[in-house]
């Protein structure tokens, strides 16, 4: 039986190789661009989407996979501060995180 | 400084190819996250919000300008173009990735650096007074007896699953400025009346959600016994340490529950049993390790400079920068300079690569090559000679380095809280630089004095803020980052724990809370005295009155 869960879900992660923040999407990709992010809101939903992810950790490329709440306005976004920070990159270096490259460096190494 | 020979470079060789065969199998699958984890932590990567995280260690905090150029040739290569300098002396980087770490490794091996034990339950990087060898008011240099304790304790077999890790401090000075009694074990070099040189051994300090001052439990321990010494504490503390939770395994616990006086008497039998042993080792050993650390021969000058004197009328920044920036050397017309990497919108203890080079030029030129971090996040050029620091100060102020406020209320320690760390409750950083913000003013800070202000993200107490004149720290409430106040604490040789003042604020209300704090301690100051000591004489009401003044 599917867990309980409090409102809409999506997958945050860490890449193995560079440890960047990826999100899953809808084809169990990983992405650095939050926007993209799977979402599900029913307990059966959340559960595919860890499933899917352990396959991911499983075939070493991402670690700490986690399903955490999310918001769903215009587009997918964590809804806790700790994992808002994750997507954003630090708030005191606006000029580092990919809130304002849009882009990883490694962006184009995107697995799945 | 300390100069690797063949056993030294052997070691980390090894360590280096191994970790990168480790990181090899695990980027093919052979080995687990699971198994490769505590691999990657005793190579001092972490996984933090962002990225990799690779805490380098500075043993003792010195460091020559050939490492120090290397570390910010890392830093442009590996990283994004920065370093961060901790409360441990050590430097860490936020972005380096997992499949060139090993790469990284070898240059830091290639200039005698490396980043083990600064994670996992093993005993961390020995930390220092910063002006160590170079201060006046020293009995000796810490330093020979922190590098005994960094080859005693590398890779000690018994010692690498410790029930916690395990933080030793040692000082030589009067004035502690490495905050001893806040370690596990705190080292303080003592002269008898014989003139002989030994310890006053401290145990169980940490911070933590349990802060403990560390106790006594050996007033005068002969330097030869030094090893041996340690060793019998550590093995009380491995057999009867907790290891059922995390929380209260820390020697600190221990102690605690056993009492001081017990924890030295096991320490006592325990050592009896072991001291002829040979672990420590033959006088000639510690004479060529002393032999390295050498004071640099300087000319003695006169401490009254002209020139010095005729800048500092004319400059106001500059004059408050001889004043708190300096500490005297050893040798006359000498000081020890510590250069603020507390800039006015930077973050504490953060350096880009291109003030990394600078620093490691201006050692060159000014320091005999040599670097301090400082537990306090600064860098320190010490052995300089009075006569050039006006030079040096124009050079650090062009370079963003010239804040003259060491010692001063802005000179915060701030931990790197949620902006990078994945253990914290909230930011600290943006709290920092809000206070900087509101006191920017020098002179008003001048007029504020010697004020600690320490910032931690968690109760972790990274930040040291149980240690702070005035501590915050950050709270998780309901979602919301929550800042707590607490007054009244040291990490010097006075240590005290800081008391909480009441509930906390938001990122705002913690700005004005400190603000209130400070105006209370100005209003109500006798004579020269300094913050510490107004709390002291008047106790938390007063402050509290005006901190939660139903307005
Ligand atoms: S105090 Fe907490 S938030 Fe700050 S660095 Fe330590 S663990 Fe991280």
């Amino acid at each position: 039986m599917a867990k309980k869960i409090k409102g809409p879900q999506l997958i945050i992660a860490n890449r193995l190789d560079d440890g960047r923040v990826v999100f899953m999407t809808e084809n169990g990709n990983w992405t650095p661009d939050v926007a993209r992010a799977a979402v599900a809101d029913t307990p059966e939903g959340v559960e595919a989407l860890e499933v899917q992810a352990s396959t991911s950790e499983k075939s070493n490329l991402v670690v700490d996979t986690q399903a955490v709440p999310a918001e769903t306005g215009d587009a997918a976004f964590p809804a806790h501060m700790k994992q808002a920070m994750q997507a954003k990159g630090p708030s005191v270096r606006p000029d580092l995180g990919y809130q304002v490259s849009k882009t990883w460096e490694t962006d184009a190494q995107e697995g799945n | 400084m300390y100069a690797y020979d063949t056993f030294d470079r052997n070691i980390i060789d090894a360590r280096v190819a191994e970790f990168r065969d480790q990181v090899e199998r695990r980027m093919k699958g052979e080995l687990t996250e699971e198994e490769f984890r505590p691999l990657r932590l005793m190579n001092g990567l972490y996984l933090q919000l962002h990225a990799y995280m690779l805490r380098v260690a500075v043993p003792y905090g010195t460091m020559s300008s050939k490492q120090m150029h290397r570390l910010a040739d890392i830093a442009t290569k590996y990283d994004k173009g920065y370093g961060h300098f901790t409360t441990r002396q050590n430097i860490q980087y936020n972005w380096p990735k997992l499949v060139e770490t090993p790469d990284i490794l070898t240059e830091l091996a290639d200039v005698e650096m490396h980043a083990h034990q600064t994670s996992g339950n093993c005993i961390r990087n020995t930390t220092t007074d910063q002006f160590a060898g170079a201060t006046r008011d020293e009995v000796e240099d810490p330093r020979p007896y922190a590098e005994l304790i960094r080859q005693w304790s590398t890779f000690h077999p018994e010692f690498s699953f410790l029930p916690r890790k395990f933080k030793i401090a040692i000082t030589g000075a009067g004035q502690d400025r490495a905050a001893v009694k806040w370690h596990d074990i705190g080292l303080i070099l003592r002269k008898n009346t014989e003139g002989e040189i030994g310890f006053e051994v401290i145990v169980g300090g940490g911070m933590g959600r349990t802060p403990v001052i560390g106790k006594t439990i050996r007033e005068f321990l002969p330097e030869a016994d030094l090893l041996s010494y340690l060793e019998a504490i550590l093995r009380v503390y491995n057999e009867q340490g907790r290891r059922d939770n995390k929380y209260k395994a820390r020697i600190k616990i221990l102690v605690d529950a056993l009492g001081a006086e017990e924890y030295g008497r096991l320490t006592e039998a325990e050592w009896h049993k072991i001291k002829d042993q040979h672990i420590d080792v033959p006088e000639e050993e510690v004479a060529r390790i002393k032999a390295f650390f050498t004071p640099p021969p300087l000319p003695v000058l006169s401490d009254d400079v002209e020139e010095v004197d005729t800048f500092a009328r004319e400059n106001f920044i500059f004059k408050s920068w001889l004043e708190n920036n300096t500490n005297p050397h050893k040798v006359l017309g000498h000081v020890n300079v510590t250069i603020s990497l507390k800039p006015h919108d930077g973050i504490p203890g953060d350096a880009t690569d291109a003030q990394m080079h600078f620093v490691a030029d201006l050692a060159e030129k000014y320091s005999q090559s040599e670097i301090r971090v400082s537990h306090e996040q600064n860098l320190i050029l010490p052995h300089v000679a009075k006569k050039d620091l006006p030079e040096i100060w124009k050079a650090l102020d062009a370079n963003g380095l010239g804040s003259a406020n060491v010692g001063l209320l802005t000179d915060m320690i701030v931990c790197p809280g949620m902006d990078y760390c994945a253990l914290a409750n909230a930011r600290s950083i943006p709290i920092g630089q809000a206070i900087a913000d509101r006191f920017d003013d020098i002179r008003r800070l001048q007029d504020i004095g010697p004020l600690k202000l320490k910032i931690s993200g968690c109760i972790n107490s990274c930040g040291h803020h149980h240690a702070g004149h005035i501590g915050i720290l950050g709270v998780d409430r309901r979602g919301e980052e929550n800042y707590q106040i607490s007054l009244g604490g040291s990490g010097a040789e006075d240590a005290t724990k800081a008391a909480l003042l009441g509930p906390g604020f938001d990122e705002h209300g913690i700005v004005d809370a400190v603000e209130k704090v400070v105006a209370v301690y100005l209003g109500e100051r006798e004579e020269g005295e300094e913050f510490l000591a107004t709390y002291r004489r008047l106790g938390p009401t007063p402050f509290k009155e005006a901190v939660y003044d139903a307005d």
